[in-house]
């Protein structure tokens, strides 16, 4: 599939500091890739670059087939991490301005404002000030506002931040709305669930070094499967079951399992069964993003908290 | 530059929309206004009549009824100049006032002569409330012939602010002044006036006193030095006539005249408006910046457009702002004019007065003259200049505290065109006014103030060409300021940062 975006070995730095180091990444056209780490990882330093706000010290990137995203920015959408808007201009007017700015006409930037504050529940609110709207509803306004000249490739600053439950599912339901008409996304956000639930492909960043690159499953599989085991009775064959790394008795009938990288949960249920072990529990735990994070930045990002 | 433009669109509609903006025009007008109007209203019925009390201790010749007759006299000719203007707005059309130099017997007389020239609905003439009366003491404050001893009670009663209800007065009044006449510290001194009030400010009753005094002193003199005193009176009026002439102006119309004197000061109300312009619109762009600054919302804009694109909307935008500002400053106060001349009876005035002259002098001065296309230039290069600075500076802040640092200089900076308003057309090719007119951040003020003077062409070429040079150096290195600064955040920048941004350092 070709790339809609793609840094190959891209690096930053101010003075001393190197805040996005030997970084590559490739971002399939059409589809929805995340943009994981913690707070300083150089996730802002990364889409500037992207963005052509800010030239790179060395390596290359090609923005929707561009050496620089400057040269296709009416092809591309932006959503920065801290939101803000003209607070005297209304939300349509908001919207019309900056889809002008990307190239449409002020006609169709207009109705475009419409259709997209009706499609997701600003309809009433079109004709309001921004500072009259609450801070959710300002932040749905912009989020349109980068959408609304229909960009091939959006880049969403912590686009979730902010927003309650409610509001979420609706920019949850944005972002489903542009992948079903081929547009690429990528997006920042310390919200795993939306990652699990959206992307197809990630990146970890850790020090402003790509920690990680894959599907959400190639990640889980970067931490071994968790098995609860219970049996009707004690029982000391457990030990030579297939692919368990380690075992911690809870109990004298009841385990917890931790299996080799690649080991899988069915062979070990297959060897419980010809042991003739009588089971009465056999629960088996995924890795989830959280902690595929976690295991990888933890100690990058306490020493960045800390400092 | 379709984006440049956009973003100058909306940067204008940004600025022009707001009440603070219009209210801003309306507001330098309404002063010009108030200023020119204020003394005519006051002088019409805003002050009170005060109540005075005098009391005459010389021994000699009587003083009292000189100083009445002063009072009396000056009373009579403020009466005559609200009839002239009563009537003026009154004449029936293409009618002129004639002379009335003197008071009549009764006013509704008077008004009856000229009945044949004034409108049908003209009314009856009610002449003003006198501005000084003159009262009797009440009983507290009788003279009884020891001066310290009667000071002493009235001082007393006017530091309490007392009311009385004097003989002839209606109602109860405060004590304006006490005037005590003395005479002289010997026979052939002028007398004393000892005046006693709690307003000092106002010294217009106690300098016309003094003059009565003094003319009267004068006039016994010359009797008693055996000169003919109103032969003496007749010569100290006479004055020598001025006629001013100007070599420069074309031959045979040499002398000066009302239009020179505009062509003359009109360049430094020019050189205040630059400078009110400039300063003012120079903070809109600041704070326009700082917020869009602080909101993040240039990061979203800089998605979408260069620095530079960004930089140049912002400067045409509110350039395009200035421009309706002054336009509606210049507009108003030829409208003004004309209002004035509308107001004050066109028909009432002599063809040749001043006032009937003014607004067809001022048309022809704005038109005929270098102003109007110096000040559009000048503003431009001025405005470039001071703008971009501040651009650059404001784009280094995070919030218009931080930037209230560097505007105060820029401030200090920009007083120094203020404070040569008033001095340059008095020297316009004097030492200082050419050497502040090769400083850019000061030539266009200075040159527009030597605008009348026609200072050298080769000062005007060279200082221009300097200018220009220097705006475009500013713009540049601004705008490299600008682009690195922009998406900066944290500490606003140091002078050795700002100056390695500029050389690319950085």
């Amino acid at each position: 599939m070709l790339a809609a975006l793609e840094l190959r070995h891209v690096s930053k730095s101010f003075g001393r500091f190197h805040a996005v180091q030997d970084l590559s990444l490739s971002v399939p056209a059409g589809s929805v890739y995340g943009f994981l780490g913690p707070n300083g990882a150089g996730k802002t330093t990364s889409l500037r670059i992207i963005l052509g706000m800010l030239s790179p010290d060395s390596g290359e990137l090609s923005v929707l087939g561009s050496p620089s995203a400057m040269s296709v920015r009416n092809r591309v959408g932006y959503l920065p991490e801290e939101k803000g808007l003209y607070s005297k201009m209304t939300a349509a007017s908001v919207i019309a301005y900056f889809a002008t700015l990307k190239g449409l006409s002020s006609t169709r930037a207009n109705q475009r404002a419409r259709e997209l504050l009706g499609r997701y529940g600003l309809g009433a609110f079109a004709d309001k000030k921004v500072e009259t709207l609450s801070k959710g509803m300002g932040q749905k306004v912009q989020v349109l506002a980068s959408i609304a000249h229909d960009p091939e490739l959006v880049l969403l600053d912590e686009p979730f931040s902010g927003l309650d439950p409610v509001n979420q599912e609706v920019l949850e339901e944005i972002l489903v709305d542009l992948k079903a008409r081929g547009c690429t996304i990528l997006f920042s956000t310390h919200v795993m669930s939306h990652v699990e639930r959206l992307c197809d492909r990630l990146i970890i960043l850790g020090g402003g070094r790509g920690l990680f690159e894959g599907t959400v499953s190639e990640a889980r599989s970067l931490l071994p499967i968790r098995i609860t085991l219970e049996t009707a009775e004690a029982s000391p064959l457990l030990e030579i079951l297939p692919g368990v790394r380690s075992m911690e008795a809870q109990s004298s009938n009841r385990w917890r399992l931790e299996l080799e990288p690649g080991a899988s949960a069915s062979a070990v249920l297959e060897s419980c069964f010809e042991r003739s072990l009588r089971l009465r529990r056999f629960d088996v735990q995924d890795p989830d993003l959280h902690e595929v994070f976690v295991h990888l930045v933890g100690p990058s990002a306490r020493e960045t908290a800390l400092r | 530059m379709r984006n440049a433009l956009l973003i100058a669109v909306r940067e204008f509609l940004d600025n022009t929309q707001t009440r603070g903006f219009w209210f801003g025009i309306l507001l330098v007008p309404l002063l010009w206004l108030v200023a020119s109007q204020v003394p005519l209203i006051l002088a019409r019925k805003g002050t009170p009549t005060r109540h005075v009390a005098l009391i005459d201790t010389t021994a000699g010749e009587r003083l009292f009824d000189v100083v009445l007759d002063q009072l009396k006299t000056a009373e009579s000719r403020r009466e005559l100049f609200h009839f002239r203007e009563w009537a003026a707005s009154r004449l029936k059309p293409g009618q002129a006032l004639p002379a009335v130099d003197k008071q009549p017997q009764a006013w509704s007389r008077l008004q009856e002569d000229l009945g044949p020239l004034m409108k049908a609905d003209a009314g009856q003439f009610a002449p003003p409330a006198p501005l000084n009366r003159l009262i009797a003491l009440p009983a507290e404050l009788q003279w009884r012939g020891d001066l310290s001893e009667f000071e002493g009670r009235l001082r007393d009663w006017m530091r309490a602010g007392r009311l009385f209800k004097p003989v002839g007065v209606d109602e109860e009044v405060p004590l304006f002044a006490v005037a005590i006449l003395q005479d002289g510290l010997t026979s052939n001194a002028p007398p004393i006036l000892r005046f006693w009030s709690v307003n000092q400010a106002d010294t217009q009753l106690q300098d016309r006193l003094v003059d009565a005094l003094s003319r009267n002193f004068r006039s016994r003199e010359y009797s008693r030095l055996g000169m003919d005193s109103s032969s003496i009176a007749r010569v100290e009026g006479s004055q020598a006539q001025l006629m001013s002439f100007n070599p420069r102006k074309a031959e045979g119309e040499e002398q000066v005249g009302v239009a020179d004197l505009l062509r003359q000061w009109a360049p430094s109300a020019f050189v205040y408006l630059l400078w009110i312009a400039v300063f003012s619109i120079s903070q809109m762009l600041l704070n326009s910046l700082i917020e869009e600054r602080s909101n993040r919302i240039l990061e979203v804009l800089l998605s979408s457009v260069t620095p530079l694109e960004l930089m140049t909307g912002k400067l045409v935008g509110v350039a395009a702002v200035g421009a309706v500002m002054t336009l509606g400053w210049i507009g108003s106060l030829v409208l003004m004019t004309f209002w004035t001349l509308h107001t004050a009876g066109a028909a009432a005035m002599a063809a040749d007065s001043i006032a009937h002259r003014l607004p067809l002098e001022l048309a022809t001065l704005l038109l005929d003259s270098w102003l109007l296309p110096a000040f559009v230039l000048y503003f431009l290069l001025g405005y470039l200049f001071y703008a971009a600075v501040i651009l650059a500076l404001g784009s280094t802040c995070n919030n218009l505290k931080e930037a209230q640092n560097f505007t105060g200089v820029i401030a200090l900076l920009m007083m120094v065109p203020l404070v040569s308003i008033t001095f340059i057309p008095k020297d316009p090719n004097g030492p200082v006014a050419t050497v502040l007119s090769w400083i850019p951040p000061y030539t266009p003020f200075v040159m527009m103030n030597r605008v009348a003077a026609n200072p050298p062409l080769r000062e005007v070429i060279g200082t221009l060409v300097l200018l220009l040079l220097s705006d475009v150096a500013v713009l540049w290195g601004c705008a490299r300021i600008f682009k690195t600064a922009v998406l900066r955040t944290g500490q606003p920048a140091s002078l050795v940062q700002l100056a390695r941004w500029v050389l690319g350092r950085d």
